[in-house]
């Protein structure tokens, strides 16, 4: 009943092919200064059917790699590394390193050849977090619409004595302009929109040509809109 | 319709950006981290103490292959380490300051860990994988044999390699390996002496298994002798161990042998002869962990136990624990050994008895007493209904003073629970089953109101009871319009980031369960493997009940309860509690195999059948004698649970007649596709259920369509398109042309491997259940020969997520290698404003194959594990993609990104008010969308469920696997909620400026208005 099974593996061809360990060391540098606050973490070529784990001093081997193409990386949780290309030739004890950028064709492959053993680096700690908006008086004051009330506010204060304090002439133009623009929020109340800008237009001769009709055929589609809801 | 439409994209404006605040962390989300159930087969593998000065530590190998160290005074993890899962841990073994394991076919790789941290101080590969001999049980023909006062390591592995280690720096200084690998000597045992290392195995003979010894000069790896000791094994595993002893020069290799303990003395010559311990008869043997502190327990034939001890005159007899025969008093008992600072020893023996209903800790301390040995009982209330039966125990022993011993022991359940107890006070409980949750339901809870009323039970209550209710309620007025001012003056409103948790100050925890304002607080049933039910609460991961499952009539030979499927049948819309149906298959140890049904009350987490009392085990109700092939929840207006046996028959749950009329009306429409085989290949078979009296006098279903697959290809998995509720049926381009979604509401997805060709391909079909036939098919590349797929299907929405490696086996340039996220949308029609109704379209239509697909690949920055769109009550928030990445982590994906229709060049004026984004191939990683954040490692997440919320914007996620995690997104910001950063005091203070400026301004307009009244 209670036998020894020995189940015997499969010799595997892989075995009698050339295979390298890849050797490297993570550079503990002020981002990630120690194994600690890297944690557990892996490297991986491909997808992480080779893999080694970063020990406590940084170094990490990925054992038996056979022939071809890889993309190295390192999984971790916090913290960003760089990719590599690496090429594991046939009878070469050393593999080749390159730069490799994810999502870029792998071929033709970088100039550059980086040293082996692999050195990596940890480039970014991951930020999780958005500051929350805290509240400020002076940025609040600061505020565009903030500002256009308080001058607003003071405009209002203010109007009386500018107005008082102006030459008679120019006042007199002051008060027509005003009419007109009485006159239009007047048209626009009533909804008669055409018949106040007529009439603000035919005053203003010289400025009837800056008025763009864009303006005209806005307000026309919103008029359309409305029709069209309905 | 397009109103909806018109919604959308204005919440596609909104969705700039969600992220979290660091506010937020522990509130919105909570994290509990497990180990797994305890794998406690061996004693290389099972829970097992240490200490180093002051702090104590209890390492174990789990069922989810994890390491673990847990702190034994508040049994909080110290640290874990995760082993892959092609890397299952064999074995561990601890040194003076650090741990060794030895994982993967015949502990292919060893790594080192210091003990107390965690770290990992060397990995290395002992062997390759390949040339591995996969013992079962694994710690079979690996050992670990440290050196005292020295890092050098002495490794098994494989059952006849020998490697002299040194452990810091991994360098190997001598090999030996068995002349003849495949001989029939398997090595299990290393014992170290400063005179010779032996290496003890079991080597074949006719009848039984015959001890082998081979002896090793330590230092050289020279082989001084090997020989086969007389004798005869019956059971290796329980049967025989080795005893060694730092003040005995000769350790002995211990086993039984036809009733009698015998030993053999190790001198390097091997000179011995085997020696039996004089006295009783033994029926077993039983290492207590304590093999280097020579003592073992010895079970006699009458079941009562008895400490051997090593010494210079070889094994003797030490101590026999009172009334431990076997007895109906008490049920089996389980020893332990441990050790306290100095290394004395301790054996305790624990059972149940079955007389005081308590469980009883008999500690014996060998070298106290002045060397006459004291025994000290202690009872401890251990919860057997609760928890099951007491599976494992390890012992920590400590004595002030000649007479008086602390023992700390911790026990594994058979529910999965880890325990601490010490002198009869339990320390802390663990729940490990947690790790094995195999189903999980989100259940709504009652609003406070309603769950009040029920609670009370006044249904039907008359006038003067209600008045009298309410005039009792009026006591809380002033409190309510305190509460009301209070709200009103500081805005201290329910925001949709504050935590649901029901804090003690604001509620009674008396009351019963009710909701949050928001919905955020719900039940989460979950149904583990073994054999135990959970309800926990949503807003903090609190543990609402828990319900060991009954074994039915299989409680006399023993047997599991293995879920198959999880059903709400009763919402809190349908008045009264939630409940919900469990669909487990009870595999009984005698073969058998039974449908039975759990039925519950989601909150309260009774039998909702009213059979089981609530203080007792959870019985269910055996509905089929035989297998179940599938089961189906009916939800019409009456939610009826479908089940199949084997031989397609129809059962339903509850059977009454109102859900009988219901089946029978929903029958003819009712399509399901099931796998079957025929002829040595699997395919994929359409049923439909029909009542033929002749056959039975059930509803029977019969095939309707088959799915013939080439051959060799193997259907691997099938995955039903997730139901939601569908806001809008299009989506309104910006030139105001609308693609009409295509939403066939009996799609599913089907997942193949093909074989046919070398290297295996993978397939992904799209399928309607009602005719098979396929709407959308792609053929991707596998990894390694293996198809890795995840994949889901919502609405339309079908998003899909492998690895290319880019090679078609003849070339070696290869252009790209890395993990691809492809989004298909599927449309009505062959272009815009083509509408077909597929939502309410016959199944049988000619149309049911009008359909274009929109599909974009991306490269993925991750490997995953799982992936789940998000869902929301009504569906119109859009839906992010939610993944749990393979470094750990939950992330979410927004839908925006995962758009197919991203154009490949700069957008139009048209497609910028689609919110378009042009297209750019690899997607990117945004740490902020990390759901899990800081978080460290929310680990092999199998299965993410999400749950909508009673706010629209909002949805729980929640992932299960080793740790469960929960959490809030909401994809579109949280559109129905005052915003975080809306200010109230803003607010206010504008307000009450303008006020001020009036009450200045106002006289002065009055002023002036008489002035001009006056002078015009």
């Amino acid at each position: 009943m209670t036998r020894i099974t020995l189940i015997f593996g499969i010799f595997s061809c892989a075995l009698m092919a050339f295979a390298v360990d890849i050797a490297g060391k993570v550079t503990w540098n002020d981002i990630c200064p120690d194994s600690r606050t890297l944690h557990h973490a892996n490297v991986l070529l491909d997808d992480g059917k080779l893999r080694g784990s970063i020990t406590r001093n940084g170094t990490f081997i990925i054992p038996d790699v056979p022939v071809g193409t890889y993309v190295f990386s390192v999984s971790s949780h916090d913290f960003v590394f760089d990719n590599l290309r690496i090429d594991v030739r046939d009878a070469e004890p050393i593999p080749e390193v390159r730069p490799y950028v994810p999502g870029t064709p792998l071929d033709p492959p970088s100039n550059v050849l980086l040293s082996y053993p692999i050195n990596v680096t940890p480039r970014q700690k991951h930020d999780y977090f958005i500051a929350p908006e805290s509240f400020n008086i002076l940025k609040m004051l600061s505020n565009p619409m903030m500002l256009i009330m308080v001058f607003g506010g003071g405009m209002v204060l203010a109007m009386p004595y500018l107005i008082k304090n102006m030459d008679p002439e120019s006042l007199e133009e002051f008060k027509e302009q005003q009419a007109k623009m009485a006159g239009l929020q007047n048209a626009v109340r009533t909804g008669d929109l055409k018949s106040g800008f007529t009439a603000l237009l035919s005053n203003t001769g010289d400025e009837q040509a800056a008025l763009p009709p864009a303006a005209k055929a806005v307000t026309g589609g919103k008029s359309r809109g409305k029709k069209a809801r309905r | 319709m397009r109103l909806f439409a018109l919604f959308g994209a204005l919440l596609y404006v909104a969705s700039t950006s969600w992220a979290l605040h660091e506010s937020d962390v522990g509130v919105m989300d909570w994290h509990k981290r497990l180990v797994g159930v305890p794998l406690t087969g061996s004693v290389a593998t099972a829970p097992t103490f240490y200490t180093a000065g002051n702090k104590s530590l209890i390492l174990t190998a789990t069922n989810n292959n994890v390491l673990a160290a847990l702190d034994s005074e508040d049994g909080s993890i110290a640290w874990r380490y995760l082993f892959e899962p092609e890397d299952r841990i064999a074995a561990f073994y601890k040194g003076a300051d650090m741990v060794v394991t030895l994982s993967g076919p015949g502990g292919s790789t060893l790594r080192t860990f210091e003990t107390l941290t965690g770290e990992i101080i060397l990995e290395k590969r002992m062997h390759s994988p390949e040339l591995g001999h996969l013992a079962e049980p694994p710690y079979l023909g690996k050992a670990v044999a440290f050196v005292p006062n020295s890092s050098d390591v002495y490794i098994l592995t494989n059952g006849y390699t020998i490697q002299h280690m040194d452990g810091n720096t991994g360098d190997i200084k001598w090999t030996w390996s068995s002349p003849d690998q495949s001989s029939l000597v398997i090595y299990s045992k290393l014992v170290f002496t400063s005179s010779a290392l032996y290496a003890i195995g079991l080597a074949k003979s006719t009848a039984s298994l015959t001890l082998h010894v081979t002896s090793f000069s330590p230092a050289t790896g020279e082989l001084i002798h090997s020989t086969n000791i007389p004798s005869s094994i019956e059971n290796p595993f329980a049967q025989f161990t080795t005893l060694t002893h730092p003040e005995v020069s000769i350790p002995r290799a211990v086993w039984l042998e036809n009733g009698a303990v015998k030993s053999f003395g190790l001198v390097p010559k091997l000179t011995g002869k085997p020696v039996s311990v004089k006295g009783e008869e033994y029926e077993g043997i039983s290492d207590i962990g304590l093999g280097e502190y020579g003592r073992l327990v010895g079970i006699k034939k009458d079941g009562s136990g008895k400490v051997l001890k090593l010494s210079n005159d070889g094994l003797e007899s030490f101590w026999e624990f009172k009334e431990s025969a076997t007895s109906e008093q008490h049920a089996p008992s389980a020893y332990a050994g441990g050790i306290d600072k100095n290394g004395d020893p301790y054996v305790v023996r624990v059972y149940w008895s079955h007389t005081m209903k308590q469980a009883v800790a008999d500690t014996f301390s060998g070298h106290l007493a002045e060397g006459r040995g004291l025994s000290t009982g202690s009872l401890f209330p251990f919860d057997s209904r609760t928890h099951g039966v007491i599976s494992h125990v390890a012992l920590s022993a400590s004595n002030q003073s000649q007479y008086k011993v602390i023992s700390r022991i911790v026990l594994t359940t058979s529910t999965g629970a880890i325990q601490v107890w010490e002198q009869g006070q339990l320390l802390w409980t663990r729940e490990e089953s947690l790790a094995t949750i195999m189903l999980a339901e989100f259940v709504e809870l009652p609003e406070k109101v309603v769950a009040e009323r029920l609670a009370a039970q006044t249904d039907e209550e008359h006038w003067f009871a209600r008045v009298a209710r309410q005039l009792k309620s009026t006591q809380n007025l002033p409190q309510y319009l305190l509460h009301f001012v209070k709200r009103f003056v500081t805005g201290s409103y329910a925001s949709a980031s504050s935590s649901a948790a029901v804090t003690t100050a604001d509620a009674k925890p008396s009351g019963p369960l009710a909701r949050d304002a928001f919905g955020f607080r719900q039940v989460i049933v979950a149904a583990t493997v073994m054999g135990k039910v959970y309800g926990i609460d949503s807003s903090n991961g609190d543990i609402l009940w828990s319900r060991v499952l009954g074994l039915g009539w299989a409680q006399m030979v023993g047997g599991r309860v293995q879920p198959v499927k999880m059903f709400v049948v009763k919402t809190v819309s349908d008045g009264g509690d939630p409940e919900v149906v469990l669909v487990a298959q009870r595999r009984a140890d005698n073969t058998l195999v039974d449908t039975v049904i759990f039925h519950f009350n989601a909150v309260t987490g009774e039998d909702a059948r009213g059979v089981s009392p609530a203080d007792e085990v959870f019985e269910g109700l055996d509905i089929i004698s035989g297998p179940i092939v599938e089961a189906y929840l009916l939800q019409n207006d009456t939610r009826v649970v479908i089940l199949l046996d084997e031989y397609l028959q129809v059962y339903l749950y509850p059977d009454t007649p109102k859900t009988q009329a219901a089946f029978v009306q929903a029958a003819p429409s009712l399509t399901f596709p099931l796998r079957t085989s025929a002829g040595g290949q699997r395919r994929l078979t359409g049923h439909q259920v029909a009542l033929n009296l002749d056959v039975s006098e059930r509803y029977v279903a019969y095939p309707t369509w088959t799915l013939s697959l080439p051959e060799k290809e193997d259907i691997s998995t099938l995955i039903p398109a997730m139901r939601g509720p569908v806001a809008s049926l299009g989506k309104v381009l910006g030139n105001r042309t609308t693609l009409y979604k295509y939403l066939n509401p009996r799609l599913f997805v089907l997942l193949t491997a093909s074989h046919a060709v070398e290297p295996t391909t993978c397939g992904l079909y799209v399928v309607d259940s009602a005719k098979g036939t396929i709407v959308y098919r792609v053929e991707l590349p596998s990894s390694g020969g293996k198809c890795d797929i995840k994949t889901s299907l919502t609405e339309n929405w079908l998003v899909y997520h492998y690895y290319d490696s880019d090679s078609d086996g003849t070339s070696d340039v290869r252009r790209s290698k890395g993990y691809r996220m492809v989004t298909v949308e599927l449309y009505e029609g062959h272009g815009v404003d083509q509408k077909t109704r597929s939502s309410d379209m016959s199944a049988y239509s000619n149309e049911t194959l009008d359909l274009t697909a929109y599909e974009q690949a991306y490269v993925f920055p991750h490997a995953i594990t799982a992936l789940a769109p998000t869902s929301t009550k009504f569906g119109i928030t859009s839906k992010d993609l939610i993944v749990a990445t393979r470094n750990n982590r939950i992330q979410s994906f927004p839908r925006r990104l995962l758009n197919p229709r991203r154009p490949n060049r700069k957008t139009t004026a048209e497609e910028a008010e689609e919110y378009l984004i042009p297209y750019d191939p690899v997607l990117p990683d945004d740490p902020r969308r990390v759901l899990s954040h800081t978080y460290e490692q929310v680990a092999n997440v199998q299965q993410i469920v999400t749950s909508p919320a009673l706010l629209e914007s909002t949805s729980l996620v929640f992932t299960l696997g080793l740790d469960l995690f929960l959490t809030r997104v909401a994809p579109s910001n949280t559109f129905d909620v005052l915003s975080e950063n809306f200010n109230k005091v803003q607010l206010v203070l504008t307000v009450s400026a303008l006020a001020v400026a009036i009450m200045f301004t106002k006289p002065m307009v009055q002023r002036k208005r008489l002035r001009e009244k006056w002078y015009q």
